[in-house]
């Protein structure tokens, strides 16, 4: 019963009975928040910080962030990594093949604005955001395990302030 | 065979039709002419002494008035290698495919024509390579090239 403790605001008790009221927006958003599961797709050297993330030292799964291979099992696409102009349809691709409520994070300098690539480079996307919506963004290049876990977080606080009626 | 050696060795077997660059390295640098290319690495290719085997890269330059082709050449078996290059002006730039000679000259040469928009003769397939299909934009490696998204290093 620590939860139901921690947020009075939300859950009220029935004397006597099994029965809890609470909103549904706050239960909706908050396992929507608690188990986003990211699409694996790593272009660049971010992909090595992306897989320290989720290896045992920084542990992702804590967050309830488990990697999957498919888009339509995932909920929130990391893009860690450069974006070449041949990559960027590809990257579409998959966001619409994911299912909805979708979240794109662009991890990395080259996602953002093309990082190291913004000048002389006739390949490289600049910034992710000409493909595909972009929650947040992570600077760095490549962003530490540390960055990483406080974009995922803002994503976080960012989705459990979502309400139904805001669905579209 | 050293790098003295080899020098001479070429430079006695092609008399006046190469010549030799000074670059300060140990491994010899060439300049031939562009219709004696095909010549040239029959000639490196079957003879008993220098039996250059591997194609390891054929690059281009663009250095503002010309472009340069570069090829670098070694011999597995003889443990020596080199480089040589010829020139070809920006207008109507075109140079003999030499994969009869060495097959793996296919994809050098179609990343030379795609990049800096040199015409490869007798290639077989010059389509797109590293660059996007749809890819509509001109030869980026060209020094005066422009696109509506490129920007250019500012001056230090």
């Amino acid at each position: 019963m620590g939860l139901i403790k921690k947020v009075p605001v939300y859950i009220e008790k029935f004397p006597g009975g099994g029965i809890l009221t609470t909103s549904l927006d706050y239960v909706l958003s908050q396992s929507r928040a608690s188990s986003l599961w990211y699409l694996l797709f790593g272009t660049a050297c971010c992909a090595i910080e992306l897989m320290a993330t989720g290896a045992s030292r920084y542990d992702f799964d804590r967050l309830g962030m488990i990697f999957r291979a498919s888009p339509r099992q995932s909920d929130l696409i990391i893009a860690a990594g450069t974006i070449t102009k041949k990559m960027s349809p590809r990257l579409r691709l998959l966001y619409d093949q994911m299912s909805q409520p979708r979240y794109v994070i662009a991890m990395g300098g080259c996602t953002v604005k093309g990082g190291p690539f913004y000048y002389d480079s006739y390949s490289v996307e600049k910034g992710i955001d000409h493909i595909v919506p972009v929650d947040v963004y992570i600077p760095g290049c490549p962003p530490r395990p540390e960055s990483l876990l406080e974009g995922c977080l803002t994503l976080q606080k960012k989705i459990k302030k979502e309400k139904i009626a805001d669905w579209s | 065979m050293d790098h003295t050696e080899l020098t001479k060795y070429i430079l006695e077997k092609f008399p006046g039709k190469i010549e030799l660059l000074d670059t300060g390295k140990a491994e010899p640098f060439f300049k031939i002419s562009a219709d004696f290319l095909l010549d040239f690495c029959r000639s490196i290719h079957s003879d008993e002494k220098l039996f250059i085997d591997f194609l390891c890269n054929i690059g281009a330059v663009d250095t503002g008035k010309k472009f340069e082709v570069v090829y670098s050449v070694a011999s597995v078996k003889n443990h020596i290698r080199f480089d040589f290059k010829l020139e070809q002006e920006y207008e109507g730039a075109e140079i003999d495919s030499i994969q009869e000679i060495w097959a793996g000259a296919n994809w050098h040469e179609r990343e030379v024509w795609e990049l800096y928009g040199i015409n490869i003769r007798n290639h077989g397939n010059l389509t797109r390579f590293l660059l996007p299909d749809d890819w509509n934009q001109g030869f980026p490696m060209r020094k005066n090239w422009d696109a509506p998204d490129f920007v250019r290093m500012p001056e230090q």
